[in-house]
């Protein structure tokens, strides 16, 4: 009886899968085009899967392996399966019977796996979605317990006309069971939609530099995309769940709701009203159409207290994301409040196994409130009118820009036309703290001999502010206008001391035309000191840690220069549970202190506290946004440094005559060597 | 805040000044060697660019010639090329920092002393002898008056060559140029005196001869002032004249406006605005020749606060502040502000203990800040943490060299623990800041406050340490400084032990009220004696102060004493000289004081119901001698080391022997009745290598 039912199980579970593809691909559709190249894209996704993604979950030791098995053997035991049982291959001899068999091992790999799957769950911890996905294991466990009973007739095991029809019936009933999860559950939006959205996901991913290739090492692709302003039938940003790219949408649905994002995002361990795997849900909740009732992870906290409730916000594919403040009674998909709340530290991006671009979509779904909607919150229309204004966020007289130098003679680039380095200053040249950071800086570039000019008051704010909170007409305006004022000198390199104008000097304002060799200043100090350029004292002071800055960790990857920097020095790093590419973010970035929605902790309290866990008496930083978070924390029982002030401060101030001979000496070595 | 406009730079002549703050010209008293700019003046200024002033102009009348003489003050003497090189030094040490350097240029005419040094013949437009100084002046002749204008522009090469960025010419303070300009003083019938032209003609003439030596490449100011406050003097409206005049040659730079004339002590005491003063009293008179003039103009005089010279600045009155008192009392001023510390800042509370040392020719010292002026001998102002062991410092006594001496320990990073039997900190200097116009000195125990709880200093007010509660602490030193008590026992025939006589902590403290009739006899005759009087008086007392000594507040410096004497005249009280208290007794509900004539012997009497006896302060030396032979030095000082500014000896006893006891100190009035000044230096110069 079940080889006559089987194959109609698994063949009716194909087609019902089919059509649910074919619906499930209509609702990626509604999103804006994106073209890719379909066969390419396809061509490239077993080694994105095999390789990147793998990367990322291998973090998770456990769940990694309990993947492979559970997956590796859902694959192999679906595939069997269709020969096997689906077209009948398992009943003939010799090659059949090796089918059966490996069915067998297939199937048992997943159940193993799936045992895994249920332990996790028991009790699932917080960042897990509950709900559909505490049915997986057991979903799991019948496929795989079912096709194994199943087959083992097949292979001679157990006889061909085992039990009764009641039997049968019953162990159909389970596979029915299985397939209807694993294979029509795929693509009609179960758990295990996860698998195929996912894969199409990383085929059709927006940032195939992401990936890693043959050729080279693992890419990085950090830059936010630039909206084309002239195009008038583009939309400003992401109002409405269509105004999404197609291949946005299909991200969003590929998620597998872990909460990886949830336990890294700052803004949610704060108490701020969001979590980037519920967002991630509300788009997929905006794309199909309804109400987020069905959510069953962990929602949005309540600045009250709490969590904000499910089943008050819906959406559709056409309607606002955000409620218009004077419709819908105030809600819609999401709150701005949620999107308000991103420090744009991309700790969600990076943990995600299913390589979601979450600040890719936030930021989408600011450019609309801004640009189109003009409601940045709080300090945020001041601050986008003080770039308008005076091109630096705190609306100083942008002649006043380079005042902190006027003891400093400092080279400028209108005067001396060229330099080996640009020195770029960045709007901390308007903050008392940033200055001295900027001074040691100098210092240090002097003792190294460096051939530097910086540009004075004819630099501008490099948008990264503005791009964050939305405004990317204002981003493009200043990026042009400081890529024209850059495009009149000749330098080999740009250093600063800023990760924010590092990141998008280096990585933004490409797409306008502006490319440039750019280093963060602790990769240049690194490289002076390598190059026997400094010499530097020992370090007399205590214990310290070293705080990574997003920007120049997960954004750009430099997670080792201020560590060789640190190590020159002297200093054993104590590092936090929470560093290099897990740091924790300042909560300064992405514009963050400036739409400041309220919440039950301040992220800057929650990372001095990370810091005090080390015992360190120093955390040193290499970014103006994080000195003045971590500073700004009351009681903190640890010294808050730039990198380039320990380094001025351990300068061995010996004469220029002794750094020549010194250097010298240096290259006889290199001859005799 | 943010002090945008403090922290702006500023162009003045060729020269980018990098803030708005200026420490204007002052002597210094620290150019030796026949006014040589030497090792303590370089330092000195080096630590005030260090802590990120922008401008100093140094120098405070420093001479042309050589008939003008140098050394009462020892200002800086740029009659001779020798100077050179000494400037050199002090350019590169200011530059290095990014600071800028100027040197105010003068002849200071009549406003000298001719009783010294080459005992000469003091200058003057017509002989007019100058009252602050009982200085007699010769007329200037036709000769001299050349002869000097060329030294002016000599001395301003001299600034030149010697890398200094500028200099400013003095026609303040009733200096040469001004003794010219002042109808009070210049009588001359000649072309140097008479119309305005004529009057003006000497600074010139100056003028015109120090630019075209300089050439333009070199800042050149004049500092005037706002209205010189004399009747036959010149007026606001004269001044704006003359300022306008001077600027319309182009050759001036920059002014620099004091308000005040100084040729009389009461004059003199508005140049230098002590603590009775409000809050920049003579802003508006330099506002006013802003208006007239072309180029920034600079003003000094009770600016001591960053955020009020962000608002004098913000406002446009002038373009930049002279706040000199405040960087003598913290040189790292501006960093301080930088480093987002304004409550940091040690702010000048305007005692004037350095420009009355200054007009007695002793070297400038801040009553609070024992490291200013004391940079070149190695005195820190900022205090680096211990390398060594921590240890157990606990201090007795809450006054100024008890919190200095806690401060310092745990700056060096001890555990310091300070002992106060008041519910407050302070010690004397809280009983001083009870007389009427003296809270302001209540500034300096502010600021310990602040700091010692900064640095975690465990501070048990209210509670007096005794032999056991010190011994349980086990401390590694022992600090005492428990000041003492007012000696009214010295003389039996006072009547203290039967409670005829108070002292006047017993009225300032609260402890006895006022009398309506009092007599104050006041045989030390500084601060404590008049601000007893002044408070007494305030109350409604009538008061008469009887001193001793040649006049009441004689020890009281040339700046302070007239706004005491304003105060006490204004009050009718009447203040008597040359008579000794002999002997206080009672009669009926009246107290009779026998005074005694310190010259003749005679005696007289007053009936009063209240005497109030100023007898200085008798050292509080009883736990000190309790625990002398405990400690492992028996409380001695090493004198030597002490002096030379190095580590006690007896230091390296602590870790050379573990439980061995405990060092003792003793600072301050528990020694010996000194000031604020002896016990915060012998504080420092003691912790500051624990």
């Amino acid at each position: 009886m079940l080889d006559i039912l089987l194959p109609i199980l698994i063949f009716s579970a194909l087609a019902l899968a089919a059509i649910g593809a074919l619906r499930r691909v209509r609702l990626w559709r509604q999103g804006r085009p994106s073209p890719v190249p379909i066969a390419k894209s396809l061509a490239a996704m077993p080694r994105r899967y095999l390789v990147d993604l793998h990367h990322v979950v291998a973090r998770d030791k456990y769940i990694s392996n309990t993947h492979v098995a559970t997956a590796g053997g859902f694959v192999a035991a679906a595939v069997l399966m269709i020969l096997v049982h689906g077209l009948g291959l398992g009943a003939s001899e010799g090659l059949g019977g090796v089918l059966g068999w490996l069915l067998l091992v297939a199937s048992a790999c997943m159940f193993v796996g799936s045992l895994f799957v249920a332990k996790r769950r028991r009790p699932p911890p917080p960042r897990l979605s509950k709900g559909p996905w505490m049915r997986l294991p057991k979903s799991l466990m019948a496929f795989s317990l079912g096709v194994f009973v199943i087959t083992l007739p097949s292979v001679g095991v157990l006889p061909a006309d085992l039990g009764s029809w009641v039997l049968a019936l019953v162990l159909a009933g389970i596979v029915a069971w299985g397939l209807a999860e694993m294979v029509f559950g795929m693509t009609w939006g179960g758990p295990m939609k996860h698998a195929f959205a996912g894969a199409l996901h990383l085929a059709f991913h927006r940032r195939p530099e992401r990936f890693s290739t043959q050729e080279g090492g693992p890419g990085r692709s950090t830059g936010l995309k630039a909206l084309d302003l002239d195009d008038e039938r583009a939309p400003l940003g992401v109002g409405a769940p269509r105004d999404f790219t197609w291949n946005q949408l299909l991200g969003f649905d590929a998620c597998v709701q872990c909460g990886r994002c949830e336990a890294a995002c700052p803004a949610f361990a704060a108490g701020q009203p969001l979590n980037p795997k519920k967002l991630i849900q509300d788009m997929v909740v905006g794309m199909v159409g309804g109400s987020d009732a069905h959510y069953a992870g962990s929602p949005y906290p309540a600045p009250e207290g709490g969590y904000k409730p499910v089943g008050e916000h819906g959406g559709d594919p056409h309607g606002p994301i955000v409620a218009h403040p004077f419709a819908n009674g105030g809600t819609a998909l999401v709150d701005a409040e949620t999107l308000w709340s991103c420090t744009t530290c991309r700790a969600c991006v990076e943990e995600c196994p299913m390589m979601i671009e979450h600040v890719d979509a936030i930021v989408d779904m600011r450019r609309f409130l801004t640009l189109e909607r003009g409601n940045t919150p709080n300090k945020g229309g001041e601050v986008l009118d003080n770039l308008i204004a005076t091109d630096n966020p705190g609306g100083f007289d942008p002649g006043s820009r380079f005042n902190w130098a006027a003891d400093q003679n400092l080279p400028l680039m209108a005067d001396r036309q060229e330099a080996d380095v640009l020195l770029w200053l960045g709007d901390g040249a308007f903050d008392m703290r940033n200055q001295r950071t900027l001074r040691a800086l100098v210092k240090v570039l002097r003792a190294a001999e460096v051939d530097f000019a910086v540009l004075g008051n004819e630099e501008r704010d490099s948008g990264d502010v503005a791009r964050r909170l939305g405004d990317e007409a204002t981003f493009q305006s200043l990026a042009r206008r400081n890529i024209a004022t850059l495009s009149r000198y000749r330098f080999t390199h740009i250093v600063t001391c800023d990760p924010h104008s590092f990141h998008v000097l280096k990585n933004e304002y490409g797409a306008l035309g502006g490319h440039y060799s750019v280093f963060h200043h602790s990769t240049y100090i690194a490289e002076l000191f390598d190059s026997g350029r400094l010499n530097l004292k020992a370090w007399k002071g205590g214990s310290v840690t070293y705080h990574d800055p997003c920007y120049l960790g997960r954004y750009n990857g430099e997670y080792e220069a201020p560590r060789r920097v640190l190590q020159a020095l002297g200093i054993e790093v104590k590092e936090m549970a929470r560093s290099g590419y897990r740091s924790r973010c300042c909560g300064g970035g992405g514009g963050a202190p400036i739409t400041d929605v309220p919440g039950k902790r301040r992220i800057p309290d929650m990372r001095m506290e990370d810091v005090n866990e080390t015992g360190a008496e120093l955390v040193a930083v290499g970014c103006p946004q994080c000195t003045a978070m971590l500073e700004g924390v009351v009681n903190a029982s640890a010294e808050v440094r730039d990198i380039a002030e320990l380094v001025a401060e351990a300068l061995n101030e010996d004469s220029a005559q002794d750094r020549a001979s010194r250097r010298a000496q240096q290259s006889e070595e290199a001859l005799v060597s | 805040m943010a002090f945008d406009a403090l922290l702006e730079p500023i162009q003045i002549g060729k020269q980018t000044i990098r803030n708005r703050v200026v420490s204007t010209a002052h002597a210094e008293v620290h150019a030796t060697d026949g006014g040589m700019t030497t090792a303590r003046y370089v330092k000195y200024y080096e630590e005030k660019a260090k802590g990120g002033c922008g401008l100093s102009i140094c120098g405070g009348s420093s001479v042309v010639s050589i008939d003008s003489p140098q050394g009462w003050w020892s200002s800086v003497n740029l009659s001779t090329d020798r100077i050179i090189p000494h400037f050199q030094n002090l350019a590169d040490a200011v530059h290095k920092h990014g600071g800028k350097i100027m040197i105010q240029i003068t002849h200071m005419g009549r406003r000298s002393r001719w009783d010294g040094y080459d005992w000469p013949v003091l200058l003057s437009p017509s002989g007019i002898r100058e009252p602050v100084h009982r200085s007699t002046c010769k007329t200037i002749e036709e000769e001299e008056i050349w002869r000097i204008i060329k030294d002016f522009a000599q001395a301003a090469r001299r600034a030149k060559e010697g890398g200094l960025d500028g200099v400013e010419l003095s026609a303040v303070h009733q200096h040469l140029i001004d003794q010219f300009w002042s109808p009070r003083v210049n009588k001359r019938t000649d072309q140097w005196g008479g119309s305005f032209e004529n009057r003006m003609r000497f600074g010139m003439e100056v003028l015109k001869a120090v630019r075209a030596e300089v050439g333009d490449d070199f800042v050149v100011g004049l500092r005037i002032c706002g209205d010189e406050f004399h009747p036959d003097g010149l007026t606001h409206e004269d001044m704006k004249q003359i300022a306008a005049y001077y600027d319309a040659t182009g050759q001036v730079d920059f002014f620099g406006v004091i308000g005040s004339g100084s040729d009389t002590h009461n004059s003199l005491a508005n140049v230098i605005p002590n603590m009775a003063y409000p809050p920049e009293p003579f802003l508006h008179l330099a506002a006013g020749i802003k208006e007239v003039v072309s180029v920034p103009v600079i003003h000094a005089q009770n600016i001591k606060d960053p955020n009020q010279a962000e608002r004098i600045l913000a406002g446009g009155y002038v373009d930049m502040v002279g706040m000199t008192r405040a960087h003598i009392a913290d040189p790292h001023l501006i960093a301080k502000v930088k480093m987002g510390q304004v409550d940091r800042i040690k702010q000048c509370v305007g005692a004037n203990y350095c420009i009355d040392r200054q007009y007695q020719g002793l070297d400038v010292l801040c009553i609070q800040n024992a490291a200013t002026s004391r940079e070149y001998m190695g005195l820190p102002h900022i205090i680096e943490k211990s390398q060594g062991p921590k240890r157990k410092v606990v201090v007795v006594g809450g006054g100024p060299g008890g919190m200095e001496a806690a401060r310092v320990a745990a700056e060096r990073g001890h555990d310091a623990t300070l002992f106060e039997a008041e519910e407050q900190l302070g010690g004397q200097i809280t009983i001083a800041a009870k007389a009427p116009q003296r809270d302001q000195i209540a500034g300096i125990t502010r600021w310990y406050q602040l700091e010692l709880t900064r640095l975690g200093v465990d501070q048990r007010l209210g509670t007096r340490a005794d032999e056991a509660t010190i011994r349980d602490l086990r401390p590694d030193i022992l600090i005492l400084a428990t000041g003492g008590q007012p000696f009214l026992s010295q003389v039996a025939e006072w009547g203290a032990a039967e409670g005829l006589i108070v002292s006047s902590w017993d009225i300032l403290g609260g402890k006895v009220a006022p009398g309506k009739n009092v007599l104050v006899y006041d045989t030390i005759c500084e601060f404590s004696g008049v601000s007893v009087t002044d408070y007494l008086a305030d109350k409604g007392a009538k008061v008469e102060i009887v001193t001793d000594d040649v006049k009441p507040g004689a020890a009281v410096g040339g700046t302070n004493f007239p706004t005491f004497y304003r105060s006490l005249y204004d009050k009718e009280v009447i203040m008597t000289s040359d008579l000794a208290l002999h002997k206080v007794y009672r009669e009926g509900d009246a107290l009779v004081a026998v005074l005694e004539n310190e010259y003749t012997g005679a005696q007289e009497e007053r009936v009063v119901d209240q005497v109030v006896v100023e007898n200085g302060v008798r050292p509080d030396e009883a736990l000190y001698y309790a625990l002398k032979d405990q400690s492992r030095n028996h409380g001695q000082v090493d004198l030597e080391a002490l002096y030379a500014i190095q580590p006690q000896p007896c230091l390296a006893s602590l870790d050379e022997e573990q439980g061995g006891g405990f060092l003792l100190f003793r600072l301050g009035d528990c020694t010996a009745p000194r000031n604020i000044h002896a016990a915060i230096y012998d504080a420092l110069r003691l912790c500051k290598d624990f």
